[in-house]
């Protein structure tokens, strides 16, 4: 794919400088694609990531290497009625969507 | 915006940890690069209503104790496109969302500098990221 997308890797790196990742499950809202999900992943994460968009799910899971299958959950959802039990997460991150 | 907020700190744990990570509101620079070098070619003219209603929904949430204001970066971020194709498909999905009022004028403009320039050149679409932390009470 040609259309790049933070090639610095300048998000990643402000990500790394302030939380430690490791092993936290994150919830993140409006994964679209998925491509900061891989990169919360690649930083030690469990991610739970949705979106509104189904098509777009279905791309985010196509797009996830074998390697983060296990770190990696893809859900069709909505930010404001979330299906999720009360205090699951460590982080919730909204993904360029307030 | 606010509701969002709200679940988002119900499914917080204890002490948990909310990102908002958005592009800053400031408009984004478009410029052509060929090998290191970079041609500016235009400003975009986004809307900011969205990002000013999502700061009054973090302000509230604040004020309503629920969050506490932890850290703030801005940080630049860029796009890189390869084709016009994509430039243009990138923009009609963010007019589509209510983002962007029509840049063809600003389509148009690029392919004219694209063609004046000659040779390989990728269209690259620059601006800050803004990331705040917030601290769940």
């Amino acid at each position: 794919m040609s259309l790049r997308v933070d090639p610095e890797k300048n998000e990643v790196r402000a990500l790394k400088a302030v939380i430690d990742w490791h092993e936290k499950l994150v919830l993140e809202i409006g994964c679209g694609e998925g491509r900061l999900t891989r990169r919360l992943a690649r930083l030690g994460a469990i991610v739970h990531a949705n979106d509104p968009d189904a098509g777009l799910i279905a791309k985010a899971k196509r797009n996830v290497p074998r390697s983060f299958a296990k770190r990696i959950r893809f859900r069709v959802g909505q930010a404001e009625k979330l299906n999720h039990a009360s205090k699951t997460f460590d982080i919730v991150v909204f993904s360029w969507v307030l | 915006m606010v509701h969002a907020l709200h679940e988002a700190h119900r499914v917080l744990k204890p002490n948990g940890i909310l990102i908002d990570l958005r592009p800053a509101a400031l408009h984004r620079r478009v410029g052509l690069r060929q090998g290191e070098r970079l041609l500016p070619v235009g400003i975009m003219r986004e809307r900011f209503d969205d990002d000013r209603a999502a700061d009054r929904a973090v302000a509230d949430v604040i004020r309503e104790g629920f969050f506490m204001a932890d850290q703030r970066k801005q940080f630049p971020c860029s796009r890189l496109m390869d084709s016009l194709n994509e430039f243009q498909k990138w923009l009609d999905y963010s007019v589509k969302l209510g983002k962007l009022p029509s840049h063809d004028w600003l389509v148009r403009k690029v392919e004219r500098e694209r063609h004046t320039v000659g040779g390989k050149t990728r269209i690259v679409v620059s601006g800050p990221l803004m990331l705040q932390v917030l601290k769940k009470r």
